[in-house]
């Protein structure tokens, strides 16, 4: 292919993401940590995510709010993926370097007519931070959360939840609440037709989860997810 | 999408004191709207640029590329093309041919602003996009865009990446250019958007709804005295409503044709593509479709092959065609955008395998569109004559519901025109017929 020779216009995105500033990052594991920055005034409901990048780097990911609607900060959770693109770049930020930030965006939010209702929450890994800001918001909320993980040192601020609502399912180690995957602990459980079921995390559990609840009659229609890739 | 950015484009170019050529080899400015849904048209891109670039060498000619491009692909442009530009920046078009190898003003003011959280200068450029007086191709077939963007985040799809969030143009600006259209005697007007019917959400209250921006289309439409049919695409089905269906069934001029994506009609694969909707959530509106609209003919996207996607999967999209009975479906085999989430995970469904599902299902198609198209002979239906038919002595044109017909035609007929047909055979995805009327004045059939 042979290049044009003359000089060329810089270019920039249609959508000019905005920018927000770093003012922490929390350690919460080997590989997960939290950012928290700016949040500019963003509005957002508990929930949603945003697209999260380093200004002028062309590659963007998406990430759940961590942090609750009445926090002053936003926060998002991420895991250091091997290989990863971005989130290897934002772990090396100092706190005061710029974040290119876009949203918010997506559904998978409690509607305010739904607030009375009875909800079950699923989250593995780091699919635990929609919940996190979920429940953070609506402290009030009817719901049960079941958080798989490999290992109980993933189980990152599981304080932060009150302890008669939150499970953790820990697959590799006992230190968990109970030992075996979200979907083994499921199969356990009763659950009421009319509970609203949130799943979120990787798409192998979302698969699993919604064979093992529509297979036992279960209205797919009460199933809410978000796919973590 | 791009059909109408290219009427932009063409203003824009034409204004300069360009004047249009449809031989490439003639042209000293040749530009290129990419879409980024599928790999396929990035390569053709990156092929065809290959080529003018070659030609460089013996003619004065300068090269642009804008539309739907990603991050990534853009910079590589930016080392092939003369211009690269967003569809925002169009207006300023004259300007970078001008000051050729001069840094645009909106990368000026974006790289000033890259400290300031609250940007806002695309919101303004776009406005100014849709401000360009398009240089329609067609004289009866009109395309306006409405919205931009868009906030959904399919897996498959790379739009959100492209061209940004949802933004809805002004309704005053859309019911002037629908006017401004009709007025010139175009009788297919077609609303566009990524996500049309969540029209005037980024507004949040201060815009109209999509709904009301129909009602007063449809409003224009019966004080107008005029004939003329105006469709929308793509709606999305979390966004669709029956208020829109009753709308649609209100007004004479909002086309009783619905084009609504299903992309699988597996629950688990929609899971994956994100699309925030179940099969049974899309079969809901399909039925309020039947109920509200019973004449209307439907629409849709499906894609085969996506990622991870089992035989039992792709029968479930199989047996949603045969239940849905739709009047045409744009099949897709699936292949990875890079910058589409998608592109993170394996295409692991060989090229066979996809082939053969798209086989599966056009076939099905074909038994729904034959059995559809077969049940209109002996009808009288109104059609838009659109063009001239490969046969000698024949015209062809579109029904209400998109159908396309052919016709023979002795007289001649002005191309736009509205004429009455008989129907008096039918094909798979076609229909033939006689003239039943005189052409001029839209006659009524006698009952």
């Amino acid at each position: 292919m042979e290049p044009a020779p003359q000089t060329r216009h810089p270019v920039e995105p249609l959508h000019v993401r905005k920018i927000y500033r770093l003012q922490q990052i929390r350690q919460l594991a080997p590989d997960i940590y939290v950012l928290r920055f700016d949040r500019n005034g963003m509005n957002f409901r508990a929930g949603q995510h945003i697209t999260l990048g380093i200004p002028g780097n062309n590659q963007v990911r998406e990430y759940s709010i961590y942090s609750t609607e009445k926090d002053p900060a936003l926060e998002v959770l991420i895991r250091e993926v091997d290989n990863g693109l971005v989130s290897k770049q934002l772990r090396k930020l100092i706190p005061g370097e710029l974040l290119e930030v876009d949203g918010p965006f997506g559904y998978f939010t409690i509607p305010e007519q739904h607030l009375h209702k009875k909800f079950l929450f699923i989250g593995t890994g780091t699919g635990i931070a929609p919940f996190h800001s979920i429940t953070g918001t609506y402290p009030n909320l009817n719901y049960a959360i079941l958080h798989g993980v490999r290992y109980t040192r993933d189980a990152c601020e599981r304080h932060h939840f009150p302890r008669n609502k939150y499970l953790l399912c820990a697959s590799r180690d006992t230190e968990g609440d109970f030992h075996g995957r979200v979907t083994d602990y499921l199969i356990q459980m009763t659950l009421d037709i009319d509970t609203k079921v949130y799943l979120c995390g990787n798409c192998d559990m979302i698969y699993e989860v919604y064979d093992l609840l529509t297979s036992r009659g279960f209205p797919s229609g009460n199933i809410k997810t978000e796919v973590y890739f | 999408m791009n059909k109408s950015d290219s009427e932009r484009v063409r203003t824009v170019v034409e204004g300069m004191g360009y004047s249009w050529t449809d031989e490439e080899e003639e042209a000293n400015l040749l530009g290129i709207l990419a879409c980024s849904v599928r790999q396929k048209s990035i390569d053709k891109v990156y092929s065809r640029i290959a080529r003018w670039n070659k030609w460089k060498n013996s003619r004065n000619l300068l090269t642009f590329v804008s539309g739907c491009v990603l991050p990534a692909d853009r910079e590589k442009f930016l080392k092939l093309f003369d211009l690269v530009f967003t569809m925002a920046e169009l207006p300023e078009l004259p300007d970078m041919v001008r000051q050729y190898g001069v840094v645009s003003q909106v990368a000026v003011a974006a790289a000033a602003a890259g400290s300031d959280p609250r940007v806002t200068l695309p919101k303004e450029k776009i406005r100014e996009f849709w401000m360009v007086q398009p240089t329609y191709v067609s004289e009866f077939e009109a395309f306006i865009p409405i919205q931009n963007g868009c906030d959904k985040f399919c897996t498959f799809c790379a739009v959100p990446y492209t061209r940004g969030r949802e933004i809805s143009r002004p309704s005053q600006e859309i019911l002037d250019e629908v006017k401004q259209v009709v007025e010139k005697g175009y009788k297919a007007i077609t609303l566009l958007g990524q996500n049309v019917n969540s029209y005037g959400r980024d507004k949040q209250g201060t815009e109209l709804s999509f709904p009301d921006l129909l009602k007063a289309i449809g409003e224009f439409g019966k004080s107008s005295g005029r004939d003329f049919w105006v469709y929308f695409t793509s709606p999305h089905p979390r966004d669709m409503s029956d208020e829109v269906l009753e709308t649609v069934a209100q007004y004479d001029c909002l086309a009783k044709q619905i084009h609504l994506p299903l992309q699988s009609g597996d629950d688990k694969v929609l899971i994956r593509m994100n699309r925030k909707h179940t099969y049974e959530d899309y079969q809901r509106i399909i039925c309020s479709i039947r109920r509200i609209l019973p004449d209307a003919t439907v629409f849709t996207d499906i894609i085969v092959g996506f990622t991870g996607e089992t035989e039992e999967q792709f029968e479930n999209s199989r047996k949603a065609m045969e239940t849905i009975r739709f009047n045409m479906a744009y099949i897709a085999i699936y292949s990875p955008r890079p910058g589409a989430a998608s592109a993170r995970w394996d295409d692991d469904i060989p090229m066979a395998m996809k082939k053969n599902r798209l086989h599966v299902l056009t076939d099905e198609l074909t038994k729904h569109t034959s059995e559809y198209n077969h049940n209109l002979i002996g009808k009288t239906l109104k059609v838009l004559v659109t063009g001239h038919d490969r046969k000698g002595g024949y015209l062809s044109g579109i029904t209400e519901g998109r159908i396309v017909v052919r016709f023979a035609s002795e007289q001649p007929i002005a191309l736009g025109s509205f004429v009455w047909l008989g129907i008096t055979s039918a094909a798979s995805y076609s229909i033939e017929g006689e003239l039943v009327n005189s052409p001029i004045g839209i006659p009524e059939p006698a009952a």
